[in-house]
């Protein structure tokens, strides 16, 4: 058993400070999401262990699905989210999320300077088993800088390396790397580039530093059949924290094409 | 003086031998409710140390060398290399700061009054293991700044702050044993404004 706990304790650290509701109320962790999410602790935020009779009780869980969504986006109806709660909760085959070997994945947008002009670069990190526990990983990276150097084409608009030039030596090579807007053309086809391997590149070679994150949010695919992404709402009242930021139907099979659709590709 | 010393020893050795009761004597050792909860304690102990010691060094009756031993003090709590990341509400970019400058930037505030006070509100994530072996967690808690400057002028706000924290299973040698015990060090701190 990797994961452990670090109880809620009750012991408080300060002192009453007015009311505090707002921050009970918060989602104060993507773990506390998680918890939340599975009916893992109690209101107070006291850990339920496996083994406790409310761990994971779907009664008490309906409650606080219910209040994992962003009140203010009109775009999640209150039937989508019911529809949503019934699947997650279904009493003969409920969905909880997993943290370590669940399917999700976090967007990171960061500012970056490249050669003294800013630009937002989004960086998509994954859990990943490494000896003795987990770690995050870069495991995909999307700039429109990069993706405007290397944009796609219909094959037919492609240049290409005639099929005798291996007669002369290939000495074409000559012109095919000064035609700096087309390299990409000569690649294998189905070429992708990598834009983490550029990414890594930039900043080995001083030319792109990292500035700030600017925005994080997460992507789930936990759930069959569904999407969700969750988003932090720094702003008053009970609705706030780490909260569904948005909501989908998207059958098992279109899952990948979504992945792609997230990913910028 | 000897004896003061030897009562410290002392209460060491019944420390870790309380530690050596309370966990297993494994190089791999799993944490059971119990044990989680012993640990818990002692993280959220740092972290009211720290809290403390924010306090003192934000108060302007402090004096200048005593802020200074504080400094200190607070900057044994922390693992090396911990940064805080401060932002605003009204700017999501998060700024970076190595914990000591935070602590010096805390103590020049250029205020005539401070007061820094905590919420009673915390929350403590689970303990997850990383990839050397260490277990590591975040602790949530909520900060009150009231500044008053020369002129009268009160400024306020409420941070909340995420504290990495780092729990490291250690041994020690005493008498020719091999004694375990849970060592807790801060790693970053997320500073995010926040609306009560």
């Amino acid at each position: 058993m990797l994961i452990t706990s670090l109880a809620y304790s009750q012991d408080p650290l300060g002192e009453y400070l007015g009311d505090e509701s707002a921050f009970y109320a918060e989602t104060k962790q993507v773990n506390q999401f998680f918890r939340r999410f599975n009916n893992e602790e109690s209101k107070d935020g006291v850990r339920y262990n496996p083994g406790d009779k409310k761990y994971r009780d779907l009664r008490e869980r309906k409650n606080y699905l219910d209040i994992l969504f962003d009140a203010q986006n009109s775009s999640i109806t209150r039937d989508l989210k019911q529809q949503f709660i019934a699947d997650v909760n279904n009493e003969t085959n409920p969905t909880f999320l997993d943290f370590r070997n669940g399917d999700w994945f976090s967007e990171v947008a960061a500012k970056f300077d490249y050669r003294g002009q800013e630009q937002i670069i989004y960086l998509y990190l994954r859990l990943e088993q490494d000896r003795k526990g987990y770690k995050w990983v870069l495991h995909h990276v999307h700039s429109d800088k990069y993706s405007s150097m290397m944009p796609e084409k219909e094959s037919e608009e492609k240049k290409f390396i005639h099929p005798m030039s291996h007669e002369l030596d290939f000495m074409n090579l000559n012109k095919a790397f000064q035609d700096t807007d087309h390299l990409q053309d000569y690649a294998v086809k189905g070429y992708k580039p990598d834009y983490l391997t550029m990414l890594l590149y930039d900043i080995k070679r001083g030319d792109l530093k990292f500035k700030t994150v600017t925005d994080v949010k997460f992507h789930f695919f936990q759930v069959d059949n569904w999407y969700f992404e969750i988003a932090e709402f720094n702003r008053s009242g009970m609705n706030r924290g780490w909260l569904i930021s948005s909501l989908a139907k998207v059958p098992e099979t279109q899952k990948e094409n979504f992945r792609k659709y997230l990913f910028r590709e | 003086m000897k004896s003061i010393k030897y009562i410290f020893t002392g209460v060491f050795l019944l420390f870790l031998q309380l530690n050596t009761q309370l966990f297993a004597q494994t190089n791999e050792p799993e944490l059971a409710p119990g044990r989680k909860a012993a640990i818990d304690s002692l993280a959220l102990e740092k972290v009211r140390d720290l809290s403390k010691y924010i306090s003192i060094i934000g108060d302007k009756e402090t004096p200048f060398s005593e802020a200074n031993r504080v400094i200190e003090r607070a900057m044994e709590l922390f693992a090396e290399g911990a940064q805080m990341g401060v932002s605003s509400l009204n700017s999501q970019e998060v700024k970076y700061y190595g914990v000591r400058t935070y602590f010096r930037r805390l103590m020049a505030l250029n205020y005539d009054k401070v007061k820094i006070s905590w919420f009673n509100i915390q929350y403590i994530s689970d303990l997850e293991r990383q990839p050397d072996g260490r277990y590591v967690g975040v602790i949530t808690i909520y900060q009150k700044f009231e500044g008053i400057s020369e002129d009268g002028m009160k400024y306020q706000d409420t941070t909340k702050k995420d504290i990495t924290v780092f729990v490291e299973r250690k041994q020690t040698q005493i008498g020719g044993r091999l004694i375990g015990f849970w060592d807790v060090l801060l790693g970053d701190i997320r500073v995010s404004e926040t609306t009560q």
